[in-house]
């Protein structure tokens, strides 16, 4: 209550034992009181409305905004992944591809489902790196000698110096996924040679996706294999190349993971 | 008498009630948690202050962006007790300053001096 109503109310009562002429002025000051009340009432109510309707404005404002930003991001992150792949005369399915292999692994594997979106926009930018090494070592036909082999591994070390420097969640988990995309589960892989759980998941996923795919399509150096001697290799790979409980959640989900391939099939003139 | 001054809070806004040059002044945001108890010491100031004989002319500088329904109520009752005090002879004159796109801040001015009549009671753009 109010200091001015509590005033009133005091003088209300010292009223009831007195004079006429004070009620009359009480009378008129608690009528006008009352009013004001009312019109600050009013005026509350006008404002409140026009708040909430600018606050409401603000909030379709800042989701469009939002939305926007996270559209520009996917495809900007798609779009470097995509070069990476052309330089290599990969198709921009491929990376669709593993995308998609990616994320129903990390769901297999326990991960939420905030996250495991995040490696699947992530995942396409295996290859960035791809883009520093010279095109007769990327695209030459028949087998790299050591020293082109070399060059190419490269590409991983690269991809992780280009994305490493950024401090969104996205482009950090890029920086992962191009580091460690080639490393082996037993310690044989490049660049660093880290094995087992050392291995970040990203790193270990994408690995499985990405070799996955790469033998299941046509290659400069070979032709495509068929799904039996693919399914042959990643169990005889199993905590060698790959985590083996990778490779089990693989074939619980090969059904998913085909369908995926299947959406994003190359279809050659 | 001593001048009052208090900083502006994030809710609250710069008071200055200056007894020298006779500027009264609040300006800024308004929604404390208890507004009555917040201008209380800006209300006895002012009851003590306008208890002086011989005060030359007064100016009350406010400019409010925003405030609640609590403050609205404050301020009537400061409106008040400067009627109290222009009824008794004193020279009074209140400013209420608004920016061009604060609508609500211009409407609660007209909306003061409209129930001030009697009162010298400037809504004045920024």
């Amino acid at each position: 209550m109010s200091l001015s109503q509590n005033t009133l109310i005091e003088e209300l009562q010292n009223f009831m034992d007195n004079d006429m002429e004070r009620f009359q002025s009480l009378g008129k000051k608690i009528i006008k009181d009352f009013k004001r009340q009312q019109r600050i009432m009013e005026q509350s109510d006008r404002r409140q409305r026009q708040e909430y309707d600018q606050l409401q404005e603000k909030l379709l404002e800042v989701e469009a905004l939002n939305h926007e930003i996270e559209e520009t991001q996917k495809e900007v992150v798609f779009t470097m992944g995509a070069i990476g792949e052309s330089r290599s005369k990969e198709t921009g399915n491929h990376v669709k591809r593993v995308a998609g292999y990616s994320k129903i692994l990390a769901l297999a594997y326990g991960m939420g489902e905030a996250e495991a979106e995040m490696l699947k926009q992530a995942s396409p930018m295996h290859d960035i790196g791809k883009v520093a090494i010279p095109d007769a070592v990327l695209n030459k036909p028949g087998k790299l000698n050591e020293a082109e082999y070399i060059i190419m591994e490269q590409h991983a070390q690269l991809g992780y110096e280009m994305l490493k420097h950024s401090k969104r969640p996205l482009l950090l988990a890029a920086s992962t996924v191009a580091y460690e995309h080639h490393e082996k589960y037993d310690g044989t892989g490049y660049p660093r040679g880290i094995k087992g759980e050392n291995i970040h998941i990203y790193g270990r996923i994408t690995a499985i996706a990405d070799v996955f795919d790469a033998l299941g399509s046509d290659r400069v150096y070979k032709k495509a294999w068929g799904d039996e001697r693919i399914f042959d290799l990643l169990r005889a790979e199993s905590g060698k190349h790959f985590d083996p409980e990778l490779v089990d959640l693989f074939f619980d989900n090969a059904e998913e993971i085909i369908s995926v391939r299947e959406a994003y099939r190359d279809i050659f003139e | 008498m001593k001048t009052l001054t208090i900083e502006a809070s994030k809710y609250t806004p710069e008071i200055e009630m200056n007894a020298e040059n006779n500027i009264l002044s609040i300006k800024g945001k308004s929604y404390p948690e208890n507004t009555f108890d917040f201008y209380a010491p800006v209300m006895a100031w002012l009851q003590e202050y306008f208890a002086q004989e011989d005060l030359p002319k007064v100016t009350l500088n406010m400019d409010i962006i925003y405030f609640n329904s609590s403050s609205s109520k404050l301020f009537f009752d400061l409106f008040d007790l400067l009627e109290e005090a222009h009824e008794k002879g004193k020279e009074i004159c209140i400013n209420w300053y608004y920016d061009d796109e604060n609508e609500s801040a211009e409407e609660a001015g007209e909306d003061f001096k409209e129930d001030f009549e009697g009162m010298d009671f400037n809504i004045i753009k920024k």
